[in-house]
């Protein structure tokens, strides 16, 4: 495993004091991961929206979860304030410079998920980032696009019943597909070393060193 | 396709995009106090004109834009006619143990035209706005700090990298004989092994360019000349004030 022994920017580490301040570094390779996402996004929005036409809003439901993805990565590598929202906003200014036919929703909810999804960071204070916050965040995020789409598209109209059983849809797949599956990514990422400026790369390269003492 | 008719030298292309941007918000937040569909399909059809006279974008491109996401603006007709809240009084005819409702098939298909709105509206957006017009614009005139316009357009250069990217990897796993393989399982497990060295190569490469930008000064701390200013006229102010007046109509005649 290449471990890159030469670690942080001068600049970064001299600013770790109460809040840290969100740099340049921070932000062009959060973009970049952003923009990987929003992309992707994008092609899960033509898949949902066929499952949606084709099998209805709870199926969609299930599916959603991919759309924390981005946010839950992102604060979950650099771990600073304000991290999730931003990604996610990148990432929904992807969809929108890619040509999103429904670009004004898009940034809608990518406002919503972003801040639903930094709440969860917030509550621990920006101190906690396991598995169950992350989790939370999916969540979160989930439950802010639920309500987004619940104003949007007249939810209130519909059967309460379908309703419910969407939303549960939805918590579980920002849970599970946000939250679990952000962190496999992101270790996944972390194992090949080109974060290791970063939080999440000192953390997995604290446990490593741990486990070759022991 | 879409590069062409944002650099069109139209009417709607020189407006500002924040201008713009606000219009779009401002319809968004309007449709949802609209409940009918005719209403609607007048925004739609006002989203078409415009572009095609202040935008010279054909009909024809328009609606081709338009016509994928009509199967989703559809689905909520069927999805507000068979689960709504409260069935509806006025019997259509019955499908089974269903009863159809007059009232319900409205509704969906209020819904569904305010999806169209938002899809049409957005269009007006992304036909007639070019992406580094409105970053430079989101600079000037909304104050985003510009480590973030100018950090995010850098990496939004990636993309057309990234995909040659994927092609390599594809193909370098391909030599190796991990081909493509069949089934919704081997389809997960493709993706998985190509999702990392992509994400994990487009972060060295932000990682070079944050550095390199750096290294030039760019960062917040200096007051930023521009060498290209995106303008701010009377016909912008024009433009806004006339369709929030519009706007303000729909919602006082809805």
């Amino acid at each position: 495993m290449a471990n890159n022994p030469m670690s942080g920017h001068p600049k970064h580490s001299r600013g770790q004091q109460r809040a840290p301040r969100i740099g340049l570094y921070d932000i062009v390779v959060m973009a970049a991961i952003s923009i990987v996402f929003g992309v992707l996004y994008l092609l899960w929005i033509f898949f949902g929206q066929f499952v949606q036409a084709m099998l209805g809003p709870v199926a969609w439901g299930i599916l959603a979860g991919m759309w924390v993805l981005a946010p839950i990565i992102c604060a979950y590598i650099i771990r600073k304030p304000g991290i999730a929202l931003i990604a996610e906003l990148i990432a929904a200014g992807t969809e929108v410079l890619a040509g999103s036919v429904n670009a004004g929703v898009v940034m809608l909810l990518g406002l919503t998920q972003g801040l639903g999804a930094e709440l969860a960071f917030a509550l621990f204070r920006y101190r906690n980032y396991r598995l169950p916050v992350l989790m939370l965040a999916g969540i979160l995020g989930m439950f802010a696009n639920f309500i987004t789409i619940y104003f949007v598209y007249g939810y209130d109209h519909l059967s309460t019943l379908i309703v419910t059983f969407q939303l549960v849809a939805m918590l579980i797949s920002g849970a599970v597909m946000g939250g679990w599956g952000g962190k496999a990514i992101a270790d996944a990422l972390g194992r090949t070393g080109v974060l290791n400026r970063f939080a999440l790369g000192k953390e997995l390269r604290e446990e490593s060193g741990n486990h070759g003492l022991s | 396709m879409l590069e062409s008719l944002q650099r069109h030298d139209g009417w709607l292309q020189e407006r500002n995009p924040v201008v713009k941007l606000l219009v779009l918000f401002g319809v968004i937040a309007v449709m949802l106090f609209v409940n009918d569909p005719w209403t609607p399909l007048f925004m739609v059809g006002l989203a078409g004109l415009l572009l095609r006279l202040l935008g010279a974008v054909p009909f024809k491109t328009f609606l081709m834009y338009l016509a994928p996401f009509s199967l989703f603006a559809l689905s909520f007709l069927w999805i507000h006619t068979f689960f709504p809240g409260e069935r509806g009084e006025t019997v259509l005819f019955t499908l089974g143990p269903m009863t159809i409702a007059r009232e319900n098939v409205m509704t969906g298909l209020a819904f569904g035209m305010r999806a169209m709105v938002f899809a049409s509206w957005s269009l007006l957006f992304i036909m007639t706005t070019e992406p580094s017009k409105l970053m430079l614009s989101l600079i000037q005139h909304l104050r985003l700090p510009a480590r973030y316009g100018y950090g995010i357009m850098a990496a939004y250069r990636f993309l057309p990298i990234l995909q040659e990217e994927l092609r390599t990897i594809r193909a370098a796993h391909r030599i190796r004989g991990l081909g493509e393989s069949g089934g919704i399982r081997g389809k997960w497990n493709e993706i998985k092994r190509y999702a990392i060295p992509l994400l994990a190569g487009a972060i060295r490469k932000a990682d070079r360019v944050a550095i390199a930008m750096e290294s030039k000064g760019f960062d917040d701390s200096r007051d930023r000349v521009f060498y290209r200013e995106i303008r701010f006229t009377v016909h912008d102010v024009l433009y806004g004030l006339l369709m929030f007046a519009l706007l303000a109509a729909v919602l006082y005649f809805k």
